[in-house]
């Protein structure tokens, strides 16, 4: 179990944020919020989806891809993305110890879903502690 | 000149990154991040997808290495890891409440791996009081019907991580 929390208003402020995504957004149908050591700490799924498996995934696809950045001598990796047949899973890094994940369906628009990660990071990043 | 992945498992903390940097010869790939649970008393960082590192043997064959998480929520990585694999090193921590128990988780998630392949065991941390005899870990494989090298190892120390990929390649070797 995870030592990091989220208070009751700071979850609240995170919902409110994916909510705004999802509205920004419509294809998205899943935003959340893992540690870097890959555990579940909030989420706003529309549909059944298990959170525990992805939230280690999604830790290990994102230290995949900065590390990957740095083998290639390239600089800070913004963002994985996993571009599937039937839709996107964007991950990014949020605070130090934190991941924020976005699933959405393949009629999204990518430049959208990068617009409102980067700006539900900048958002929650302010917020949280 | 021909080339083998060894797959290198075992408990949180138990050394499988220093192991890997213990040996490669080109500077290891890590995927190491900040720990947030109660490993954090026990460690600031834990690899979340895989260590990565080469060796070349005196025969000249090359070795990759790769290290893989030890906790159970990225069993999803173990199956990635081990697709290739030639073999399992399999790092026991002797401080823990069960090493035996440990072992038998390892042995259990990788037994089709393992099965096809083969398996060392390297005893680590033994400087401890009230810890199974390593003929009790024999006893155990045993039990599963196993019969493989159990070595008591410094993954710290060059020569011991060597030693067990030595006694991984002969018994592929031999088998």
């Amino acid at each position: 179990m995870s030592q990091v929390r989220i208070s009751e208003s700071g979850a609240q402020f995170c919902q409110s944020v994916f909510d705004d995504m999802m509205s920004q957004c419509d294809a998205v149908y899943g935003v959340l919020i893992s540690t870097v050591d890959g555990h579940d700490v909030v989420r706003s799924f529309k549909q059944d989806m298990p959170a525990p498996k992805l939230a280690a995934m999604m830790s290990s696809v994102l230290a995949l891809g900065e590390t990957i950045a740095v083998e290639a001598d390239q600089q800070q990796c913004r963002y994985v993305i996993v571009e599937n047949s039937n839709g996107y899973i964007l991950t990014l890094r949020l605070k130090e110890k934190l991941v924020l994940s976005v699933i959405a369906r393949a009629n999204a628009n990518l430049g959208m879903l990068h617009s409102i990660s980067r700006s539900a990071v900048e958002k929650l990043d302010e917020k949280l502690r | 000149m021909s080339e083998i992945k060894v797959i290198i498992t075992g408990t949180p903390g138990a050394g499988k990154t220093t192991a890997i940097a213990a040996i490669s010869e080109v500077p290891p790939v890590r995927t190491d991040t900040a720990t947030t649970d109660e490993l954090a008393d026990v460690k600031s960082e834990t690899t979340v997808a895989m260590d990565f590192g080469e060796l070349t043997l005196e025969d000249g064959q090359k070795v990759f290495l790769y290290g893989t998480p030890g906790q159970q929520r990225f069993e999803f990585m173990w199956k990635i890891l081990v697709q290739g694999g030639l073999g399992l090193i399999v790092l026991v921590d002797c401080t823990r409440a069960d090493p035996i128990a440990d072992m038998g988780m390892y042995l259990d998630n990788f037994a089709d791996f393992v099965a096809e392949t083969g398996a060392v065991i390297g005893l680590v941390k033994r400087d401890v009081n009230d810890t199974p005899a390593v003929d009790d870990f024999y006893q155990a494989l045993s039990q599963r019907g196993l019969m493989f090298p159990v070595l008591e190892v410094d993954v710290r120390e060059q020569g011991d991580v060597s030693l067990m990929i030595e006694a991984l390649v002969s018994l592929l070797e031999f088998a």
